[in-house]
């Protein structure tokens, strides 16, 4: 075990207060434990940071070793703690209440890449985007693609399911991981799934992605890559009613045309990116464009194409144009990756959704969205991935305006129960974390949410990692049964994480991504 | 039947401490190892579409729908599930999904896993649990739908499923390239083709037992199903014709390859890296043994054996195909039929403490098809 030189500036941390920073220091060397308030901010957040929460300490191991001897030793004490990559969550997912954060960026060795069966072997705190550069020279591509690509990491991507544009014709981070070597809360190492084949029995690798942190944590992920396709061609579409865009995206869906990502931002959107250092030469005056994207092999995708144009002008696009080139082509996607960014010209806070609708739905969602938007005098910005019938609604407002705050919250939960009763789902891509768990039980009956406890609880029996996120705790009738409804936190005064009330953070305006 | 109807065959048998052997039309009861049941429930008559938007590309079905009944359904509307486990299509959509059963099209469409968007299930003590939803993208709680996938009808019983659809291609044509020469000759074509810019639906490498089965010629031989829009596939058949030589076959010719396996006493299933097959296929496409049939697929890394006759199959599991039940380091075994007596030290895939956990938290009394994984 590597024991780095102490950095002389790094103030030791106080053994009275906290007697096992002193022994996390051990493994990792003092300089990669923070036990400072004033160290610890940088972590009271992700990138929703409207809701905060102050973390004990925060840990940093470098080595998968140093890992395995971090979560063994809090398993030994007994301490809860909340596995982090990048933070760049949309969630409020990690988050540590007064608990030990153990930040993974550190462990960012790609372990091995095999060209010949398109596959690599990362370790969890590899950035997204640094994953596809190595990969690129060999014609390769890391499929999931979120739009925080150039910072989230692997790592983070497994915990959260991360999807991206492209997942609409490649699939999410579930479709692309093949075997993850995870290390369990009681420090027990289990590797689930194959690195080679298909592996019988259950399906524990599937159960792991997308559970937020609260299973334990991944040492390693072994990912699918996929070969590069012969041609990419990107249509911008644009329209003078939102009402017309909807229904063409409902058009080239039904057509049985898989798009490699069809992208869908509004008005108010489209104004504020032209507006910021993202313009990307969206026509200020549409009410609506369509960022969609075609790619496979030249002649299929030549004949989609004008499938695409015609379906668009057909159903009352004023302007179809396709980019001319990768510069032109990566300036239109750069104004849809940044949107989020560019909101900030608007107002100091966001606030942003992520349900999914089936996509029949999306002309009477976003009619209705605006309906809401009105009733509140809320101004609801629509940029999203609409061929997923993945809605990301947000609200650039001011958290210190208590009564604009109200009615941004009114509106938020409206549009919520709007797309939950046109039978969608609370969250596609962002996770549930602490943002949304108070709209589990509007999605989930007693039953299934008791059934996810159980699984929690076959990984995590004492409930120590990313403890109170997912699934309100309320919910899991075994915990009704430890005694005192309380776990045992060891010998320190660490406690488990309250439930929060959904309603009680104020997101703020997230960075640019 | 309906879920009220399995979750009190359930309780009743929980309440008497007996066991179920869940089946859907009872088509692949021959599949996995003998179970120790007093009861079948059966969810033949628990059949029919819940809802389908063809707009939205999703259907939600119950459980036993028969994959032949969702394919009718479907094509109504220019649409199909890619989903085509070997076997009989009038298999129900809950036992595809309950065993993970796939076939050729999934080194293009993906697993059941990949399809499946949400499901209802019963656990063993009656509750009636939801897993994922009914849209294309969900990441709302911990993956139920994931879980139950390949659970063998061990952690619950499945009564509805929600699945991703796609349109049906404009065209679909299914090209058959005689892998002829020595054994080098063919690995190198085999990569070259595997390597290539082409996009296949599907492709499988058959060696003559099978090729003689489906009336398709003498020789090894490569399939290529090749689909898309008109375009995609013209220009797809002429890369083809540089590299070899082919001719077209019905692509009913799947149909066949799926039916193989009807009636087979012995299926096994070997995965490791796709290119490793690529480069020992030819050696594996003998025709020194005519009851066993091979089809590989080197672009999932796939190999089947199925073996026609008993006593043969019996005779040879170990000395002929020097099969290691435990498998290898580099790759996985998977028996899927085998005679009853066969399966006596061969390991369970869910013996390992997290199995076992998420077995005794979703059907406490061991009543759900029991000895089914070898548990």
């Amino acid at each position: 075990m590597t024991q780095p030189t102490p950095a002389p500036t790094q103030a030791s941390t106080s053994p009275a207060q906290f007697p096992v920073a002193e022994r996390l220091a051990e493994i990792v060397g003092e300089r990669h434990v923070l036990s400072r308030p004033s160290e610890l901010l940088v972590y009271n957040s992700d990138g929703l940071p409207g809701y905060r929460r102050q973390p004990r300490l925060a840990v940093f191991p470098g080595t998968r070793e140093e890992t395995v001897a971090v979560v063994r030793l809090l398993a030994a004490e007994g301490l809860s703690f909340v596995p982090r990559g990048a933070g760049t969550g949309l969630s409020g997912g990690a988050l540590a209440d007064d608990i030990v954060v153990i930040g993974l960026h550190r462990l960012k060795k790609i372990i091995s890449l095999d060209v010949a069966n398109r596959r690599a072997t990362v370790e969890p705190g590899v950035v997204n985007l640094r994953l596809n550069k190595h990969v690129a020279p060999h014609g390769l591509l890391y499929a999931p693609d979120p739009s925080s690509e150039a910072a989230c990491t692997i790592g983070g991507n497994v915990a959260e399911n991360a999807g991206g544009p492209h997942c609409l014709k490649y699939g999410v981070t579930l479709n692309h991981v093949l075997a993850i070597t995870v290390l369990l809360p009681s420090g027990e190492v289990v590797e689930l799934g194959s690195k080679v084949g298909e592996r019988d029995g259950y399906d524990l690798r599937g159960a792991f992605i997308g559970s937020e942190g609260c299973f334990g944590l991944a040492l390693d992920i072994t990912v699918k890559l996929t070969p590069k396709p012969q041609t990419v061609r990107t249509l911008l579409a644009d329209f003078t009613s939102i009402d017309q865009a909807a229904h063409v995206t409902s058009a080239i869906i039904a057509s049985g045309i898989v798009p490699a990502a069809l992208e869908f931002m509004d008005g108010p959107t489209i104004r504020v990116v032209e507006d910021s250092i993202y313009a990307a030469s969206y026509p200020r005056d549409a009410e609506a464009i369509l960022l969609i994207e075609l790619d496979g092999l030249e002649a299929g995708v030549s004949a989609d194409l004008e499938a695409v144009r015609r379906i668009c002008l057909d159903g009352g696009a004023r302007n179809v144009k396709v980019a001319r080139d990768d510069a032109e082509r990566m300036k239109l996607w750069q104004g849809r990756k940044k949107a989020f960014g560019a909101m900030g010209r608007l107002a100091p806070h966001l606030i942003v959704q992520d349900a999914v609708i089936p996509r029949t739905r999306l002309p009477e969602i976003l009619a209705t969205i605006r309906a809401i938007s009105e009733k509140y005098g809320v101004v609801v910005c629509n940029v999203f991935h609409a061929g997923d019938g993945n809605l990301h609604p947000n609200i650039a407002y001011s958290a210190d305006d208590p009564a604009e705050s109200e009615r941004v919250h009114k509106a938020m939960t409206e549009i919520m129960q709007a797309c939950i009763d046109a039978g969608g789902s609370i969250t596609g891509e962002h996770g549930v974390g602490l943002d949304k768990m108070g709209y589990m039980e509007a999605i989930f009956s007693e039953s299934s949410l008791n059934a996810m406890c159980e699984l929690r609880a076959v990984f995590d029996p004492e409930r120590r990692s990313n403890p109170g996120k997912v699934v309100p705790v309320h919910a899991c009738k075994e915990w009704h049964a430890v005694p005192g409804g309380r776990l045992r936190t060891g010998t320190s005064s660490l406690t488990d994480a309250p439930e929060p009330r959904p309603v009680e953070a104020e997101p703020s305006h997230p960075s640019a991504r | 039947m309906s879920t009220e109807a399995v979750v009190s065959a359930i309780k009743e048998s929980g309440s008497t401490r007996s066991s179920l052997r869940i089946a859907g039309r009872s088509t692949w009861l021959d599949a996995g190892r003998p179970v120790r049941a007093d009861k079948t429930l059966s969810l033949r008559h628990d059949s029919g579409v819940v809802s389908y938007v063809p707009g939205d590309l999703t259907l939600t079905v119950r459980a036993g729908t028969p994959l032949s009944e969702i394919e009718r359904v479907t094509r109504e509307h220019d649409q199909w599930l890619p989903l085509d486990p070997y076997g009989s299509p009038d298999g129900t959509i809950g036992a595809t999904i309950a065993t993970a059963s796939a076939g050729p099209l999934a080194s293009s469409f993906g697993l059941p896993r990949d399809l499946l968007l949400g499901l209802e299930f019963v656990n063993g003590r009656g509750d009636v649990v939801r897993g994922g939803g009914k849209v294309v993208k969900n990441v709302a709680g911990f993956d139920l739908s994931r879980l139950l996938t390949g659970s063998w009808g061990t952690l619950g019983v499945i009564t509805e499923v929600t699945l991703r659809l796609y349109a049906l291609p404009k065209a679909d044509r299914t090209f058959a390239v005689a892998l002829k020469g020595s054994k080098k000759e063919v690995a190198s074509l085999v990569r070259a083709i595997v390597m290539s810019p082409l996009t296949p639906f599907a492709l499988q490498l058959l060696n003559p037992p099978v090729v003689r089965a489906l009336d398709i010629g003498e020789h090894p031989v490569c399939l290529i199903r090749l689909g898309g829009n008109e375009a995609a596939v013209d220009v797809q058949l002429r890369a083809l014709s540089s590299l070899a030589d082919s001719k077209e076959v019905d692509t009913a010719v799947w149909d066949g390859l799926r039916n193989l396996e009807n009636g087979a006493e012995c299926v096994i299933r070997i995965s490791g890296l796709p290119a490793s097959f690529r480069e020992v296929s030819a050696a594996m496409l003998s025709d020194e043994y005519p009851w066993i049939s091979e089809y590989i697929d080197p672009v999932r890394g796939v190999l089947r054996l199925v073996l026609r006759a008993p006593d043969d199959a019996a005779a040879s599991e170990d000395s002929v195909l020097g099969i290691d039940p435990a498998g290898r380091p580099d790759e996985h075994v998977v028996f899927e039929k085998l005679p009853g007596e066969s399966w006596d030290g061969i390991p369970s895939a869910v013996s390992d403490s997290l199995s076992q956990g998420v077995k005794k938290a979703y059907d406490p009394h061991n009543i759900l098809n029991p000895g089914i994984l070898g548990d």
